[in-house]
């Protein structure tokens, strides 16, 4: 299968990734009838994936955490426009990663439009490979030497990975979310790839020398 | 298993990976790829992006924010009980 396929979104897979849950549709409906509690449990359902997609997206546990808030208290102002046309975490989903990009867009990115952001520096960037067979990634990445990869990563590649490898999004989605074209979405996501993997098999290097 | 050999010239690497980012977008069946038969690289190349992008799949939700999150959400919106009608100021947002 190639990577191509692999990225290929089957028809049910924002089901897997936003399965239904029980008793949501009932908080949902208390929630939006002002019920506290009910938003208690909203907040308990959701808060893991709106939590890690914030820290994947940051990298910063103390920036994660104002923001998994800054998007909760949009929930709370929010949630009696949600009409149910799409999955309840989908929408809140989306809802955080616009918390996040607006949230880049005012401190982090401030000087630079986000387009810019998305093109690191020629440092920064994955080199073409053209030797050095000595190592293979196959089998042997486990989840937290991934994650702290994805963390190293810069910002702008960082964001288009997570939105699409991680999280689900389709090109067309990222580019309307960060305001690029397809084409610069598809093409930060493979430099994405391939400097995580400069990452991936330096960090082996290393591991294998000590 | 097919045994492949290091390329020859870095050219036809260079060309095939320029065409790499549209072969995965296509979704297009690589094992028929002539340079991937005969070069190692970047069949290695191949391999490991594949591999990268199916570990990124399994990346699962697993980080819980600190109970302080949840205290601030609960005191901001207990300020401001209920979700707001129009024309009722917002709740705060998070201080920073």
């Amino acid at each position: 299968m190639s990577a191509g396929q692999t990225q290929a979104k089957p028809a049910n897979q924002h089901l897997r990734r936003n399965p239904p849950i029980a008793g949501e549709a009932e908080a949902i409906a208390a929630a939006q009838a002002g019920d506290e509690r009910a938003f208690e449990t909203l907040y308990a359902l959701h808060k893991r994936r709106v939590y890690s997609l914030c820290l994947r997206m940051l990298g910063n546990v103390a920036a994660a955490e104002d923001l998994t808030q800054d998007a909760f208290l949009q929930l709370y102002r929010k949630i009696g426009t949600f009409r149910g046309d799409s999955a309840f975490s989908t929408w809140l989903h989306r809802l955080a990663v616009n918390v996040v990009l607006m949230h880049l867009r005012k401190k982090g990115l401030p000087q630079i439009s986000l387009e810019e952001a998305l093109e690191p520096s020629q440092d920064d960037g994955p080199r073409k490979d053209f030797g050095d067979r000595d190592l293979q990634l196959s089998g042997s990445i486990d989840r937290v030497t991934l994650e702290r990869a994805v963390d190293d990563l810069p910002p702008g590649y960082r964001l288009v990975f997570v939105l699409h490898d991680v999280e689900g999004y389709e090109h067309n989605e990222i580019a309307d979310m960060l305001s690029c074209s397809i084409g610069n979405s598809k093409s930060q996501l493979h430099k994405a790839r391939m400097k995580l993997r400069d990452l991936l098999r330096t960090g082996q290097r290393k591991e294998n020398a000590g | 298993m097919t045994t492949t050999r290091p390329c020859k010239t870095d050219m036809n690497c260079a060309d095939f990976q320029e065409r790499l980012p549209e072969l995965f977008e296509t979704h297009a069946d690589l094992s028929t790829e002539e340079h991937l038969k005969s070069c190692e690289n970047c069949s290695a190349l191949v391999r490991d992006l594949e591999y990268i992008a199916q570990q990124a799949k399994l990346l699962l939700p697993i980080h819980d924010p600190s109970p302080a999150v949840w205290d601030n959400i609960r005191s901001a919106i207990r300020n401001d009980p209920g979700p707001p009608k129009s024309g009722q100021p917002p709740v705060p947002t998070a201080g920073r």
